[in-house]
């Protein structure tokens, strides 16, 4: 399992459209990846997992990633956050 | 956050317009739910404005404001404080906001409330009873053997003691103490009294009489009996809330339950018994009369007229008509054809209602029920089925005059009385060829009529009306899985929505709505799964878990908020067609924006039948999806 902590810098948080994008990244790996935001988590394939945490600029969040290809994943996502948001 | 609950009850009560403005409050996990008198006299703007007050609107005659898990209940309590008011279930806040509708739907309605509960231990005895008796009469050896004794015994007893079930679902029904409804039951149907069913074959003088103050009070009981028992309990259920409200809390555990039995009883046997009674024999007189007018005529009435009697339970008599044609000259009983056509087409009715019912719990309910009103016992299928629709009791009394008048030209007796319906060819032995024909034909009329004049939805709307779960529960039971249309607009391709990223369909499957009106409603029943605090898009769930996105505009996000006004929060139960959102299409332009808005069903994979059925322009709640 790998774990990648990150505090949002978009003005405009996680909203419909990022977290489209994570979603659509995430579904081309097989691992369990989530999203966590103060204790609350969410599924990264699934668009309402993601919108119904809420993210905003200047919150930390935590994305795990378990399973096969979790390195390739991790490597992938964390840096389209890096980049996005 | 937190809040200052009194403080927001208070602002809240300060915009209803006075005390005697409101009927009642009740809540649920989100939402304050009031009823008032006259919804102009609440100042809703500020009512809107109210700190802690989310959003406000209306709906079946509710006034209904979106307050927040966790915090409602508290604003609640603080309500009642300042108002003033006890507090209200959700039933009643209900039931004053159905009080509108015309008192015989309402009384309808009430009986099928209190009937239903009890089915499942009524369908069966009834099959049971009819097969029972049928035997006993086909193999009378069968009749006195230890078998029939025991069988007979377990078969009748939910019947023997029916007015106790319904005197404990009335009281549930009616919101009094089960126990004390089922006290009431029990006292009509006491063995000191004189069974309602031997009544009929007493002279009048022999029948015991209690005298007090001058008033008779007849020792009969109430066997077989449904509405008496209904009215009774709903008398007790009102002296008993009285009661509850004025006595003194020390002595209400002794006092209410005691006064309300006996006052309940006393009004029961010395009011309601002889009304009934009374009524029982201007309707002996008249059907006794009736069947002798001319040529079948008043046999066809009767048939028609038969299953009226035997809801308002006053068809008991009418084996004292049997017993007394018997005894005379010619020796035949000329009643049982009527009544077998009548309880026939009843059930003929009731198994149209069942075939053609979608609803699995309807089926269910109707199929036993018909069965056994073929063997004669047809209290499951007029006051479980037939009763709650209202036109299959109707379509079934003209199959019963139908049969009824064809009995009477072809002068069938029966040589003994007790059983109707199948069973009833035991006792027509001379007949048997015109009785198949009665109860084929009261059953065809019934059925045909049935089957073409009933529809299950526009009924069960009829019935249900201002219980809207039930509703909603209809729709998803229906198999019906669609989606309509949460915007009024142009509708446009996915690929065609400016983003990117609706356009690619990475977020789901869909349309994009180029508005008309700046109004989003739910686009089936379901729950809020998320919203944003941008109040621009928001995620619902419905039946089957279809997860839909509904975001206003392109880049809206930007806008913060501004020109959109959300009416819903998050977990909160929706109804299709409810306003979730309220947008400026205008501010949206202005700020340089595309109003299109994005309709996505985000789990589309689930559904390889998904159909966009719509293209062009739709108003709000046209199917636009199937899935």
């Amino acid at each position: 399992m790998k774990e990648f902590k990150y505090v949002i810098t978009d003005p405009q948080g996680i909203h419909a459209r990022p977290a489209g994008e994570i979603v659509k990244a995430a579904k081309e790996f097989a691992c369990a990846i989530t999203l966590t935001k103060d204790g609350k988590s969410g599924d990264c394939k699934k668009i309402f997992g993601i919108m119904g945490l809420g993210v905003k600029k200047g919150n930390e969040v935590v994305l795990t990633f378990d399973g096969e290809d979790e390195d390739k994943a991790y490597e992938a996502i964390s840096k389209m956050m890096e980049e996005n948001l | 956050m937190t809040m200052d609950y009194t403080k927001c009850a208070r602002e809240i009560y300060e915009t209803l317009g006075g005390r005697s403005n409101l009927v009642s409050a009740a809540h649920c996990a989100t939402r304050l739910r009031l009823v008032t008198v006259d919804n102009s006299k609440i100042d809703m703007k500020k009512l809107e404005n109210v700190d802690g007050v989310k959003g406000v609107f209306s709906n079946n005659g509710q006034l209904q404001l979106i307050i927040g898990t966790g915090t409602v209940n508290k604003v609640y309590e603080e309500f009642l404080k300042v108002s003033g008011m006890t507090a209200a279930t959700k039933e009643e806040v209900k039931a004053a906001a159905a009080a509108g509708q015309p008192v015989f739907k309402r009384m309808i309605k009430a009986l099928g409330d209190v009937f239903v509960p009890i089915l499942p231990a009524i369908v069966a005895s009834g099959l049971m009873m009819g097969l029972v008796e049928a035997l006993g009469k086909a193999f009378p050896s069968f009749a006195g053997s230890d078998w029939y004794g025991i069988l007979d015994l377990l078969a009748n007893t939910a019947f023997t003691f029916l007015p106790v079930l319904i005197a404990i679902s009335s009281a549930r029904v009616f919101g009094g103490n089960i126990f004390l409804g089922a006290v009431i039951g029990m006292i009509m149907i006491h063995p000191n009294l004189i069974n309602a069913w031997t009544v009929g074959s007493m002279e009048a003088a022999d029948i015991p009489v209690w005298h007090l103050f001058g008033f008779p009070i007849r020792q009969v009981g109430y066997q077989g009996h449904v509405i008496p028992v209904v009215i009774a309990v709903w008398l007790m259920c009102k002296i008993e809330k009285w009661l509850h409200k004025h006595v003194p809390e020390m002595i209400d555990l002794f006092v209410t339950p005691l006064c309300t039995v006996l006052l309940t009883a006393f009004v029961t046997l010395g009011l309601i018994g002889p009304v009934f009674s009374m009524a029982e024999n201007y309707v002996l007189d008249f059907a006794g009369w009736i069947i002798t007018v001319g040529n079948g005529v008043g046999a066809m009435l009767m048939g028609a007229l038969y299953p009226f009697t035997v809801v308002c339970g006053i068809h008991h008599m009418y084996n004292v008509i049997e017993a007394g044609m018997l005894s005379a000259a010619e020796g035949l009983n000329i009643w049982m054809p009527i009544a077998s056509a009548a309880n026939f087409a009843q059930g003929a009715a009731c198994l149209a209602v069942g075939l053609k019912a979608k609803n699995l719990k309807t089926k269910s309910v109707a199929i036993p029920s018909s069965l056994s009103a073929a063997l004669g016992i047809t209290e499951p299928a007029i006051f479980g089925v037939n009763l709650r629709y209202m036109k299959p009791l109707i379509c079934g009394a003209a199959g019963g005059a139908a049969g009824a008048l064809l009995g009477a030209m072809f002068h069938i007796g029966a040589t003994s009385y007790g059983v109707t319906g199948i069973p009833g060819f035991l006792i027509t032995l001379d007949y048997t060829v015109q009785y198949a024909i009665v109860l084929a034909v009261a059953f065809a009329v019934a059925f045909g009529l049935t089957w073409f004049v009933w529809k299950e939805e526009v009924e069960e709307r009829d019935t249900n009306a201002g219980t809207e779960t039930e509703k909603g529960e209809e729709k998803t039971a229906s198999g019906e899985k669609a989606l309509f249309a949460p915007v009024k607009g142009n509708v446009i391709s996915r690929e065609e929505i400016p983003d990117e990223t609706f356009a690619s369909g990475v977020l789901g499957d869909g349309v994009g709505i180029e508005p008309e009106a700046g109004e989003v409603v739910a686009p089936f029943d379901g729950v809020i799964s998320t919203v944003t605090d941008t109040r621009h898009a928001l995620g619902i769930t419905g039946p089957g878990g279809m997860e839909v996105l509904i975001h206003v505009g392109v880049d809206t996000v930007n806008m913060k908020g501004e020109g959109f006004e959300l009416f819903v929060s998050e977990g909160e139960e929706v109804k299709a067609g409810q306003k979730l959102i309220a947008f400026d299409i205008q501010k949206i332009k202005e700020a340089g924006y595309s109003t299109t808005t994005a309709v996505l069903l985000t789990n589309r994979d689930d559904y390889p039948d998904f159909k966009i059925l719509k293209k062009g322009k739709t108003d709000t709640m046209e199917k636009l999806f199937e899935i």
